[in-house]
């Protein structure tokens, strides 16, 4: 069942352009969002989070148009852009108090349950922690209201190797309960691991939107990773 | 909007906005021109408008289970909240240079603009053009507030001007009224300041949800 529809999506800024994106993101499957810096990802991101209005183009959740359902969307839907980079100085335990009341799915256990996993002290403040615990409080605010389909930017740069994996561990637990994630990154081994879709964009335009098997069979060459892969495709584009 | 007030008040408040409200007292001070009191504590709002955007709040509340337009209440609702303590502690102090001190040697021979119901009218027409020019200016970007402030404080500080001139010129003497003299005329101003206090905020509440939600975050 598809849980997000994006169709058409185009936006115009000056030095950039996104152009004409379309992909469908599906319940119970992990979706890697690659391309290179500037490729556009962040922007494609933000217009589904509505914080950038698209200049055409349609946005839709579990049926409903984001344009004028944002509210309840927003209750199923978790978002995390790497770093937590708000209100430095507060405390966690008041940043998650805040956030908590404005949820209607919000699961104490399952928030008590991530403090502990990424062993976040809940008297510390944003400005206190390292990138990688920043990272960390981000994820445990879109965990924590059961979220249907997590929408991840850049969720694991910053991140050590053994939250990483811990972290694609609870990616893969999340989606056998049915939740589609849905991350941008750079780490293509963390897609490797994953992934269960692959979309990739380059300047603004969709190069891709499958499965990963079909990815490497469509566009990769016998033997190559999916890093290969993406760089003889940039390199190649480059070239050009 | 409870929930949107509760986070303004506990993550996105400078603690000056708080302790500005204070300055509602300056209503007290004989031979000062009281007035400047309401733009002390608009001065206090701002300070949280400069404290929540180093703390990325917008973007913080856009991606709160809101629409934008909720995100906009949430400020206008912070920025009432503290205009209303101000606004009481000046009452209140009004009350008293209406009654008690009515007759105080200091505050009769005082040359500025006393404290009575027409004073408390200008306060709120000085909270209205904040609401209406700082906030509704600000929205326009959602980031920028430097041109709307200085422009706020441009209108407030002619507002003051002209109050404290009114009662000097010849025939309306009547504006600097002691006490419950001329309380009908008193009470005009009154509820004058209050409805462009009204008038003012809804119009630059709507206005704001306009600009706001046009803006890329």
């Amino acid at each position: 069942m598809n849980i997000a529809e994006i169709r058409n999506l185009s936006k115009k800024y000056p030095a950039f352009s996104l152009k004409d994106i379309s992909f469908n993101l599906k319940n119970g499957r992990i979706t890697g969002f690659i391309g290179r810096n500037g490729a556009g990802k962040t922007t494609t991101i933000k217009c589904m989070l509505n914080l950038v209005h698209p200049d055409s183009g349609e946005i839709s959740y579990f049926g409903l148009p984001l344009k004028g359902n944002e509210s309840e969307i927003k209750q199923r839907i978790g978002y995390s852009n790497g770093t937590i980079n708000y209100y430095p100085r507060k405390k966690l335990s008041d940043i998650i108090a805040v956030t908590k009341s404005f949820y209607s799915n919000w699961d104490d256990t399952a928030c008590h349950e991530y403090l502990k996993l990424f062993n976040l002290d809940l008297n510390k403040t944003p400005s206190e922690l390292s990138e990688g615990m920043k990272v960390k409080v981000n994820l445990l605010l879109a965990l924590s209201h059961r979220a249907e389909i997590l929408i991840l930017d850049e969720p694991t740069s910053g991140l050590d190797p053994f939250s990483r994996n811990e972290l694609l561990e609870i990616f893969i637990m999340l989606k056998e309960r049915g939740t589609a994630i849905f991350f941008s990154t750079h780490i293509t081994s963390d897609l490797e691991k994953c992934a269960d879709d692959i979309i990739y964009i380059h300047d603004g335009k969709l190069i891709a939107a499958m499965q990963k098997e079909e990815f490497m069979k469509e566009l990769g060459q016998s033997g190559e990773t999916l890093e290969e892969t993406m760089l003889r495709l940039e390199r190649s584009s480059r070239d050009v | 909007m409870y929930k949107l007030l509760r986070k303004e008040l506990k993550l996105s408040a400078s603690p000056l906005s708080y302790l500005f409200i204070a300055f509602g007292l300056m209503t007290l001070l004989p031979g000062y021109p009281i007035l400047v009191g309401a733009f002390f504590i608009s001065f206090g709002i701002f300070q949280s408008f400069q404290t929540a955007r180093e703390a990325n709040d917008i973007q913080y509340s856009a991606l709160l289970p809101i629409s934008k337009a909720d995100v906009v209440r949430s400020k206008f609702a912070f920025s009432i909240f503290i205009e209303m303590c101000g606004f009481s502690v000046m009452t209140i102090m009004t009350v008293l240079r209406m009654t008690v001190l009515a007759d105080s040697a200091v505050y009769r021979n005082n040359a500025l603009m006393n404290a009575n119901l027409i004073f408390l009218g200008f306060a709120l027409l000085i909270f209205g053009c904040f609401n209406a020019i700082f906030i509704c200016g600000f929205f326009k970007t959602a980031y920028y507030y430097g041109k709307p402030f200085v422009l706020y404080i441009l209108v407030a500080f002619i507002i003051i001007g002209i109050a404290e001139t009114l009662h000097h010129i010849p025939g309306l003497e009547a504006v600097n009224a002691f006490g419950f003299d001329n309380i009908s005329l008193q009470l005009a101003g009154l509820i004058s300041g209050a409805a462009l206090y009204v008038l003012f905020t809804l119009i630059a509440l709507k206005k704001s949800i306009k600009r706001f939600e046009v803006v890329d975050l």
